[in-house]
């Protein structure tokens, strides 16, 4: 009887052991672990999807080619994903750019909440809620988030409310929590953070509250800031020259859109917003910088090696918070890196990322506000194109030509897609006084909508910015493309439809209806080896593949 | 002396808006106007308009408010926002601004009281005889829904308007205010030709693929673009005639105020 027990007593412990063991090969392989290296390799590496942009060069381009034009109408929906109610009123528009590491999916939801799911499947794994409190300010944008970042086992969100959280990858407890910046003066963060090696950079949102822009790195591991970078220079630093009086205090120039790194030239480039009040330009004359600009920081020091200012003493709102593509190419017959960027304000700029010089600028949206770009980068404006307090007709709306949505690169054949808002706007200027915590807006436009807009996804020419291709959509997009290995180009619009373009000719080669608007970017993954791609439609994810 | 200077501001601006005390909910002499309108304009007009015509929300130059039957509702959608619409709520609103907003807001739907040109009893014989409007409207949950409903256009429309829509219907269509595509013209003519014959009615919906199409018998269609071999759209066209062939001067005023008398739900 003992020896029975005995018996029976070790059996049971041998098993008890080999399910431990299979529980923690379980946990291992399930459990995302993604390395500094992972994250240098995001780009060829097809099968996850590690950062915002789908890698530092920022191309959201999937190298997958098992979905091609040949087969791309048999794609069908394999799983879906149905959001959580918002806790917060008024939160509801997703925004989110899903990641993918080791066949866990993890993305945010409005407002601010983290979700993780199995790729496989599309089951819940967690669910992180931050307490952000009703009376959180967001003046200026929707309650909106778009993505976590991902650095070895811990998943970082950038909340509403201006805190940055760092979670457990494996069960979404909190590691630890740093407040960036003061929401009741209007500071928010709804970007997606960028992960470097040890270290989490943001930006914030506000200039229509008069912030005062920066750029963040924190400690991984601690949650202790490294650096901060003020994007408008205080009296006495460089750039402060292109300020007079205070107004530099309440300047703006926000940067609420992930940027790109170049591990080689160990540069960090991050665009930045309008300058603020956003349309009485009356009230801060001069250049403004470094607003409506993409700046090139040291990531280890936070120190800006150079800067590019796109729209100088901008008047319409035209941030030039897009992404920065990086390019590597033959540009007039020399091998450059560059930097790509499609600008709100209509114009298609090169330049070189290592030293920030100009080499192209070129209109690729109908525009009435320049004459074009001069040799330096600078805009010939057309005067009397300022908003007046009677109203002023300009092009684009101050929604701009394009916006936060991606454009996406395909390395393979040098094309640049883009998608582009057809929609002017009567702009008005008014009299505005700061006060903190509450809209700095001076002005205000009636968007000419409806049918009398439309919009495109482009296929520009990447070293010429000249046109290849059009798709129109019905009315101007506020979604993001991606193009894949496969020679597709994926799309969608706010009638709903998540689309499939030839990338040699624009032909749409495949839709589905998802029922609802879109209003985020594509991004693509692999799971045992079969390549996915995902869309969120309303309040819905859904992922598609061939089988 | 600034307050005396802030009453005499808002008397001023009351005057050039041509506001009545009567019928208004909210004691407007205690409410700062120009603060309301300055924060509107701020706040409010990236999607309601400058003036509060409408754009990407829809116009609150109206007399009625339907998601805001009274003022504490009005504030608490300024403040609080409509969940799952585009509308976010202002919490940033303080010390009696909200109270400023919504004053300003109820000001654009106070035109000012408007006197009938004509007859309400005799237009609805027009309504109902000559002009056959039954034939292609719903009033009152009679007639054939062609065109806009009119229950309750009289709440919804000035008489400015109205007159236009029985002359020149084509000028100004009602429009249907998406939140994320815009404002669409509600009514717009579309011409199809396909493989299987021509068709004429009115667009329904539309998107990169499909176009949905009603024709004058009420049937509905439902097109691949790609299939298509000529689509227009007929911007600047209505299916309804302009009446003034048909309607003399009176029977125009008298139809006008029948219109204008319609302000009620059904009743």
């Amino acid at each position: 009887m003992n020896q029975q027990t005995h018996s029976s007593a070790a059996s049971g412990t041998v098993i008890r052991a080999i399910f431990l063991l299979l529980l923690l090969v379980a946990s291992v392989a399930s459990r995302a672990d993604t390395s500094y290296q992972a994250l240098l390799a995001d780009e060829s590496n097809g099968a996850d999807w590690l950062s915002y942009s789908g890698g530092y060069k920022s191309q959201r381009f999937s190298p997958l080619s098992q979905i091609n034009p040949a087969n791309v109408d048999q794609l069908k929906v394999l799983w879906a994903y149905q959001m959580q109610p918002p806790s917060l009123g008024g939160a509801g528009l997703q925004e989110t750019t899903p990641l993918v590491a080791d066949d866990i999916m993890y993305l945010t939801e409005s407002p601010s909440s983290v979700t993780a799911l199995d790729a496989r499947s599309g089951r819940m794994l967690w669910h992180f809620v931050p307490d952000i409190s009703e009376d959180v300010l967001n003046i200026g944008f929707p309650r909106i988030n778009r993505g976590v970042a991902l650095l070895d086992d811990t998943v970082y969100v950038a909340t509403l409310d201006a805190r940055l959280f760092a979670l457990d990858a494996g069960t979404g407890a909190v590691r630890w929590q740093t407040t960036v910046a003061d929401n009741s003066v209007g500071f928010s963060l709804t970007l997606a953070p960028l992960a470097l090696d040890g270290k989490i950079v943001v930006g914030v949102s506000g200039a229509e509250a008069g912030v005062r822009g920066f750029i963040d790195a924190y400690d991984a591991t601690s949650g202790e800031r490294l650096w901060r970078t003020f994007t408008v220079p205080a009296p006495g630093e460089p750039g402060s020259e292109t300020w007079q009086g205070d107004a530099w205090q309440t300047g703006g120039g926000s940067t609420w859109l992930t940027g790109s790194f170049d591990p080689e030239l160990n540069l960090l480039y991050w665009t930045t917003g309008n300058p603020a009040p956003d349309w009485n330009g009356d009230l801060r004359p001069g250049d403004n910088l470094y607003t409506c600009a993409v700046l090139a920081l040291d990531p280890d020091t936070g120190e800006m090696q150079w800067f590019f200012q796109y729209t100088p003493h901008d008047t319409h709102d035209w941030d030039a918070n897009q992404i920065p593509v990086l390019v590597d190419g033959e540009f007039s017959g020399e091998q450059r890196k560059l930097l790509a960027l499609a600008n709100r304000n209509a114009f298609y700029y090169l330049l070189d990322r290592e030293t920030g010089e100009f080499l192209l600028g070129e209109e690729y949206s109908y525009q009435t506000w320049a004459e074009g770009i001069d040799e330096n980068g600078r805009p010939i404006v057309i005067p009397g194109t300022d908003p007046t307090y009677e109203g002023n007709v300009v092009w684009p709306s101050l929604q701009g030509a394009t916006n936060w949505f991606s454009p996406s690169y395909n390395p393979r054949t040098e094309q640049f897609f883009v998608a582009n808002r057809r929609m002017g706007a009567m702009y008005f200027k008014a009299d505005v006084e700061y006060q903190p915590g509450t809209p700095f807006l001076g002005g205000g436009e009636q968007a000419f909508d409806g049918d009398q807009a439309s919009g495109a996804v482009l296929a520009l020419d990447v070293m010429s910015g000249e046109l290849q291709w059009e798709f129109e959509l019905q009315t101007p997009p506020w979604s993001g493309v991606m193009a894949t290995g496969g020679g597709l180009v994926f799309g969608s619009s706010n009638e709903g439809n998540f689309f499939a373009l030839d990338a040699r000719d624009g032909q749409a080669l495949w839709s589905f209806n998802t029922g609802a608007h879109i209003r985020t970017n594509p991004m693509g993954f692999a799971v045992d080896g079969q390549q996915r791609v995902a869309i969120i439609g309303g309040q819905t994810l859904f992922v598609f593949g061939l089988r | 002396m600034k307050k005396l200077i802030a009453l005499l501001h808002r008397s001023i601006l009351l005057s050039v808006m041509g506001l009545s005390f009567t019928g208004v909910a909210f004691p407007l002499w205690a409410q700062d106007l120009e603060n309301g309108r300055q924060l509107f304009q701020t706040l409010c007009a990236r999607c309601h308009g400058i003036l509060g015509e409408g754009g990407e929300g829809p116009s609150l130059k109206r007399a009625q408010l339907s998601r805001a039957p009274d003022d504490d509702a009005l504030m608490a959608i300024i403040v609080g926002g409509i969940p799952g619409t585009g509308m976010p709520g202002s919490r940033q609103l303080r010390g009696g601004d909200d109270r400023d907003v919504a004053a300003y807001v109820r000001s654009l739907g106070q035109l000012p009281p408007e006197s009938m040109p004509g007859d309400p009893e005799a237009g609805r014989l027009v309504y109902q005889g000559v002009g056959n409007c039954s034939s292609c409207h719903i009033l009152q949950g009679e007639g054939i829904g062609i065109g806009p409903e009119l229950t309750g256009v009289g709440l919804r429309r000035n008489a400015a308007y109205l007159r236009q829509s029985v002359l020149s219907p084509e000028a100004d269509q009602p429009r249907v205010v998406d939140r994320f595509r815009g404002s669409l013209n509600a009514f717009l003519t579309v011409r199809i030709v396909s493989e299987r014959g021509n068709y004429e009615g009115m667009r329904i919906n539309e998107d990169e693929f499909t176009v949905q199409m009603r024709d004058l018998a009420g049937d509905i269609y439902s097109f691949d673009k790609a299939d298509l071999i000529s689509y227009e759209k007929a911007f600047g066209h209505s299916f309804m005639p302009g009446y003034s062939a048909v309607l003399n001067e009176q029977q125009i005023d008298d139809v006008v105020s029948f219109l204008m008398s319609q302000r009620g739900d059904l009743q």
